[in-house]
């Protein structure tokens, strides 16, 4: 039975984590996902909020919403479903692993999009189980920004055979190095405070160890976004954009940054100092 | 002189003014002068463009801004093959921008340039002061954390204190509206003269919007439509309420209403070689057909440090042959409106301008209604250095719309006792 929830404001990150944290029975994965739509009619963002999110991930503060924070406003919903009792993964230590997005056209700052988000796609991973968050934002009722969020929970099992990783969208491109960011130790509590992703793994170190890394990591939605904010000035008005987080990275660091134009649109990557251990994939194609 | 090419105005985009921490409180220079640049981007279809030159300036720069303009370039639309450099004098800014860039479209060094000014009176830069600047930097040299702990140690309290930028000349520790009170009472100018000046400033404005003149001058930024300032419904009479602030004594008539508040904002103009502009379509609408700049010497008493342009239009009009009077418009910056009437005045007076101005005798007179017809600084906002290119602009269209042969007179009075003028007639 599918069923429908509505918010007229957003739901607190926070307050949702705390919840998460909570440890409790989940019902069995072999169940599969409950089958529900969380939406919140209209959301306008405030030019104080965007601009401090601009000034974290790098983008200059215009009029058309950053796809990514697009992300960020659906984000709470997705924790909304996550965090429900008929969950059947704990969104505690769950892993992004994947992330795309398409603009049909940018929405504005002076609009006010309604969100939605749903899951689905529960499937087996050979580390894990992957789960697919599906967000929308939608104006005048035709949808001008989508998102998948594909997420890795390494706590669950599902039988049935592991899908085939997904390929390289920059494997054929030529990519030249064109920055070399320095991420400061505390990136990840400054990304939340502006995203309101307040996961442990990013704020703590101790929490980090408890979910297996050495230090804090940095969120890869702000990996994703920093990129985004580097294409701004030469970003399509509609565009797809996907990215897989293929290793997480750990603060402080510094990431090689490296793209290029190809036929389609661009494509990047972000990699450690030296370029061999590779942490975000990216590929742009203009719609 | 003969082969001289012509440089034309094709338009200008500013964003609306906002107030001192009202709608851009968030913004930052680059982000203004961004969104400035690709309104003109989009209205003009330069996206993807390389632009011969692109400069444009700050008076209120963060130490990071060292190369804002470029910056803004590379933040926009425009071709990353744009070059741009940053200009600054003070509120003629992206005036002298214009000037400078259509000078150099006219020798045919340039075929398409973008001039333009920005300045956040919200974002503004604060510093360490000075002492404990020059205490970082030695803490920076020294090479033992013995040494560095010796310098930490000399910092004090007082070290800590912030410096804020301040409208406030260098030289003489006045700021900008104790200068120009001393030059109101100099004039004589009246408490009510300069009320009227303000209201007719927002009552044109206000009309100028509600008219739809604005309409492809400006595009709107972060929500903001209008110009944050404009009070569409104040008068004389709820002027002469307010308590004056600059000034000292009875006698004192410069209020917040009838001077410019801190605005934040930023302004461009298009200028291309005629030729240029025609093969593409664009519109042709005026020319910059002489320029003059002044300084005074306001450090002994002698001048006042906004009379600059008086002086620059006196030998800008010896120059060109041209009267006072041979003029459709006016655009005299309102700084404060005691420095519109004080210039007025000084235009007015035989004995300055002949003693002072070196003429045979007054300047005259002009028709007040063809001044400032559109609304100006008092009720626009004036962020200082995008001002010159938000009077250029307008000023270019009312030229096109009056008609071929039309011509203007732009005055702007800018800090440390310097002024640019300059003629402006429809093609």
């Amino acid at each position: 039975m599918a069923d429908v929830v509505v918010f007229d404001a957003m739901p607190s990150s926070a307050v949702l984590y705390a919840r998460a944290l909570v440890p409790r029975s989940r019902p069995a994965v072999a169940a599969g996902l409950p089958e529900r739509t969380v939406t919140l009619l209209h959301y306008r963002s405030t030019a104080a909020e965007l601009a401090r999110y601009d000034a974290v991930c790098g983008f200059g503060l215009t009029d058309a919403l950053p796809a990514s924070w697009l992300h960020v406003l659906t984000f709470p919903l997705q924790l909304t479903l996550m965090t429900a009792p008929d969950f059947p993964l704990a969104p505690t230590g769950m892993v992004h692993v994947s992330n795309t997005m398409v603009q049909h056209r940018p929405t504005l700052i002076t609009e006010a999009p309604e969100l939605s988000v749903r899951a689905e796609r529960l499937r087996p991973h050979r580390r894990g189980v992957l789960v697919d968050l599906v967000g929308e934002a939608r104006l005048g009722g035709e949808p001008v920004w989508e998102g998948r969020s594909t997420y890795l929970s390494r706590a669950a099992t599902l039988p049935g055979e592991a899908e085939a990783e997904a390929s390289e969208p920059d494997a054929d491109a030529e990519l030249r190095t064109a920055g070399l960011w320095r991420l400061p130790a505390d990136l990840g509590r400054r990304y939340a405070a502006v995203s309101g992703d307040v996961n442990p793994i990013h704020l703590n170190p101790l929490a980090a160890k408890a979910f297996g890394f050495p230090r804090t990591i940095v969120h890869g939605m702000w990996s994703h976004a920093r990129v985004l904010a580097a294409l701004q000035p030469r970003l399509p008005e509609a565009y797809e954009v996907a990215a897989q987080f293929t290793k997480p990275v750990l603060l402080p660091s510094t990431l090689r940054y490296a793209v290029a134009a190809t036929g389609s649109g661009f494509a990047a990557r972000l990699t450690d100092r030296s370029g061999e251990k590779v942490h975000l994939r990216l590929g742009l194609t203009v719609r | 002189m003969a082969d001289l090419r012509n440089a034309v105005l094709v338009g200008s985009n500013r964003v609306p003014f906002g107030k001192v921490g009202g709608a851009y409180a968030a913004a930052t220079n680059l982000d203004l002068l961004t969104a400035a640049l690709d309104g003109l981007v989009a209205r003009f279809g330069l996206a993807g463009e390389r632009v011969g030159e692109v400069a444009a300036g700050a008076v209120l720069k963060h130490s990071r801004d060292f190369n804002l303009t470029r910056e803004a370039v590379l933040s926009s639309a425009l071709s990353a093959a744009t070059p741009a450099y940053d200009v600054q004098q003070a509120c003629a800014t992206s005036l002298t921008a214009a000037v400078q860039l259509s000078n150099r479209i006219r020798v045919g060094q340039l075929d398409v340039a973008i001039a333009g000014g920005v300045d956040s009176a919200s974002d503004s830069p604060i510093a360490v002061n000075d002492g404990l600047r020059r205490k970082l930097l030695r803490l920076n040299a020294a090479k033992t954390p013995l040494d560095k702990l010796k310098t930490l140690a000399t910092v004090r309290p007082a070290d800590l204190a912030p410096e804020v930028p301040r409208a406030a000349e260098p030289r003489t520790g006045l700021n900008m509206g104790q200068h120009q009170a001393i030059t109101t009472a100099h004039w004589g100018i009246t408490r009510q003269a300069q009320d009227e000046l303000a209201a007719a400033s927002h009552h044109n404005l206000a009309k100028a919007w509600d008219a739809g003149f604005f309409d492809d001058l400006v595009t709107p930024y972060l929500g903001l439509t209008r110009d944050q300032a404009l009070r569409a419904d104040t008068s004389v009479e709820r002027l002469a309420k307010l308590r004056p602030v600059f000034g000292d004594g009875p006698d004192a008539t410069m209020t917040a209403g009838n001077s410019t508040p801190l605005s934040d904002g930023a302004a461009a103009v298009l200028l291309a070689e005629e030729g240029w502009a025609r093969a593409r379509n664009l519109p042709v609408l005026a020319r910059i057909v002489d320029a003059e700049t002044a300084a005074v010497d306001y450090l002994t008493g002698t001048e006042g440090l906004l009379m600059a342009p008086a002086h620059a239009t006196a030998r800008l009009l010896g120059r060109t042959g041209l009267s006072l009077q041979d003029f459709d418009f006016y655009e005299i910056h309102e700084a404060f409106a005691s420095t519109v009437l004080c210039t007025l005045a000084a235009w007015e007076s035989d004995e300055y301008c002949r003693d002072t101005l070196g003429l045979d005798g007054a300047l005259g007179s002009i028709d007040r209604a063809k001044l400032n017809v559109n609304g100006s600084s008092l009720a626009a906002g004036h962020p200082f250095a995008a001002t010159g290119a938000r009077i250029l602009g307008s000023l270019g269209k009312m030229l096109a719309d009056k008609g071929r042969g039309s011509r203007g007179l732009i005055s702007v009075c800018a800090a440390g006792g310097q002024g640019v003028v300059a003629i402006v007639e429809a093609i």
